[in-house]
């Protein structure tokens, strides 16, 4: 069974202003997530992503399309469903009075935790994100990086099955996003299916499984990190030698000052060119295309 | 059997809410309590309606008044700032049904009716000709039915409104004038011609009315048919509150 599975969705939003023109911003999306994977939801601004959170976590309606959450209809069976996820919103969400412990006691009671499970689980969550001697302080007073590390400790505490995080590591420092990677990679190995979005490319090459790309609302990729930047990977690896001209390994062309040996499988290939060209070679290179370089190739309009 | 934890853990939280603002659930029903009963004091110079002096006559319409004040205010005004900051969406993504999310804010409500209209009977009783209560069971009821009631039309414009000025259109154009044609300052005997009939469809009348006779006996319309409406009131509100708070929970 799959973590999440969003089948031919579709949403359109109503304008309020007469004669605007109604905006559609989920087109006949598809998508899975598998169980224990990390998941990249990429896109542009605008594309849709918090958009189809939104409906995963039940805040709004879809148009058309089905979405289950461990097999569970969330349109069907709401409450249910949302017991097994975990939401961090991309905005913001300041309690006006509470403190930090009292915003995790009642939040989590909202979630069903029974209130002896509470307090230790509320203890056990700020320590992972830091945030002990915060406890007592308002939540309203905490600092940006402290408010984002209070959202993530909001969804976690009560053992979300499916972890959905917006923009998780945005506007927060670089020590603060490693600790976030950390977490989030803690949680996959205790069995944590986690789906989060980001505009930073290199995060998502850090930390995810698979990757769906999305863009004007529509899914224009989706699969396994590794494989995709294979595909669009130059299928070439480029060498120099200090002594051009020895006898050559079929199908090396020269280019330059370098040559280029049509590549079927990195590793393999690689071993090939050292072994033959052994002390002769100068410098090996294979470019693999990074993410950022899809991302632009496959959103280009 | 469904699990009520997220529905009591919303009703802890929203009573947690209010204790925040100890000063506001005292401090100004009290202020306007006394303010009220001067300005009554003086103007009714002892004089008696329908046998039970003035005074005492309309300390309990005052009472009636502050406290669906406080149960109406409460969720409505808690629900507008909760949209405004952003923690609606805490209603939206945990798992508390609809149903949950609006009895949840009137239960809470008619808690903070209460405390208030408790507060306010301890900071005042003393100067009123009143002497005990002539039927608490009744007023036990009453008070919890017109708070949890009044709770609900409180939730009900709360999740309507958007912003605060919404919101005091709704107090000035629909609850006050309900509290001021409803027998709470006067007798809705002493009215002229058509007025002491309408006043029977305006539910804070019976409100006043049960409040009244519960303590000093004296009822302008049968108690008894103003339990029955407090009730019925507070059943058929319900259903707009359910379809109002689905509606606004998941948005289409
Ligand atoms: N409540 C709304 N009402 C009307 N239009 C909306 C609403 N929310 C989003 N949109 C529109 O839907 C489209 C998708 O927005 P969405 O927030 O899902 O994008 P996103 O991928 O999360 O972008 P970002 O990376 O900037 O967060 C945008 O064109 C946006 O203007
Ligand atoms: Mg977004």
């Amino acid at each position: 069974m799959d973590a999440l599975s969003v089948s031919h969705v579709s949403k359109t939003y109503r304008q309020k202003k007469k004669g605007a023109v109604p905006l559609q911003a989920l087109d006949d999306v598809s998508l899975t997530v598998k169980p224990g994977e990390i998941h990249g939801l990429l896109g542009p601004n605008g594309a849709g992503k918090s958009t189809l959170i939104s409906l995963i976590a039940g805040i709004i309606r879809a148009d058309q399309g089905k979405i289950e959450v461990f097999g569970v209809d969330v349109e069907k069976e709401t409450e249910k469903a949302k017991v097994l996820e975990g939401i961090v919103p991309q905005e913001g969400v300041y309690e006006m009075a509470f403190t930090v412990r009292e915003v995790l006691y009642y939040f989590s009671g909202m979630y069903g935790v029974p209130i002896a499970e509470r307090n230790p689980r509320i203890d056990k969550a700020l320590e992972d994100l830091a945030l002990s001697d915060k406890a007592d302080e308002r939540a309203r007073g905490l600092s940006g990086g402290m408010k984002r590390r209070l959202m993530i400790a909001k969804a976690l505490i009560h053992k979300p099955k499916l972890l959905i995080l917006d923009e998780p590591t945005a506007g927060v420092d670089v020590a603060l996003r490693q600790k976030i990677w950390e977490l989030v990679r803690r949680l996959r190995d205790e069995g944590t299916t986690i789906l989060f979005t980001t505009h930073y490319l290199e995060e998502a090459e850090q930390l995810c499984d698979r990757i769906t790309l999305i863009n004007h609302g529509r899914i224009i990729k989706e699969g396994n990190l590794k494989e995709i930047q294979k595909e669009f990977s130059k299928n070439v690896i480029s060498f120099e030698l200090f002594d051009r001209n020895v006898p050559h390994l079929p199908n090396v062309t020269p280019e330059g000052s370098e040559f280029h040996y049509p590549m079927k499988e990195l590793e393999a290939d690689m071993q090939a060119i050292a072994s033959h060209y052994n002390g002769n070679l100068k410098s090996v290179r294979s470019e693999a295309a990074s993410l950022e370089q899809i991302f632009l190739t496959l959103t280009k309009d | 059997m469904q699990n009520l934890t997220p529905v009591f853990a919303l009703v802890a939280r929203e009573v947690k809410r209010f204790q925040k603002i100890w000063l506001d659930t005292v401090v100004s029903p009290i202020m306007s309590m006394i303010l009220f009963l001067a300005v009554f004091g003086v103007v009714s110079g002892g004089r008696d309606v329908a046998g039970i002096p003035y005074l005492a006559f309309v300390y309990m319409g005052l009472l009636t008044m502050t406290m669906v004040n406080a149960s109406f205010s409460n969720p409505a005004f808690a629900l507008v700032i909760a949209k405004n900051v952003g923690t609606f969406m805490d209603l939206q993504i945990t798992p508390v049904p609809p149903w949950g999310v609006g009895l949840a804010y009137a239960f809470a409500a008619s808690i903070r009716g209460i405390i208030t209209l408790l507060i306010a009977l301890l900071a005042t009783v003393w100067f009123i000709p009143i002497s005990g209560v002539a039927n608490p069971l009744l007023l036990i009821v009453s008070v919890v039915l017109i708070g949890v009631a009044f709770g609900m039309l409180g939730v009900i414009f709360g999740m309507y409104a958007k912003n605060f000025e919404a919101l005091t259109f709704v107090m000035t154009f629909i609850i006050q004038p309900m509290i001021f044609l409803a027998g709470t300052f006067y007798s809705i005997k002493q009215l002229p011609g058509i007025w002491p009939t309408v006043s029977l469809f305006n539910p804070m009348h019976h409100a006043v009315n049960l409040v009244r006779y519960s303590v000093t006996g004296y009822a302008d319309s049968a108690p008894m048919v103003s339990l029955a409406v407090m009730a019925v009131f507070a059943v058929a509100i319900f259903i707009p509150m359910q379809w109002i708070t689905t509606r606004n929970l998941k948005a289409s």
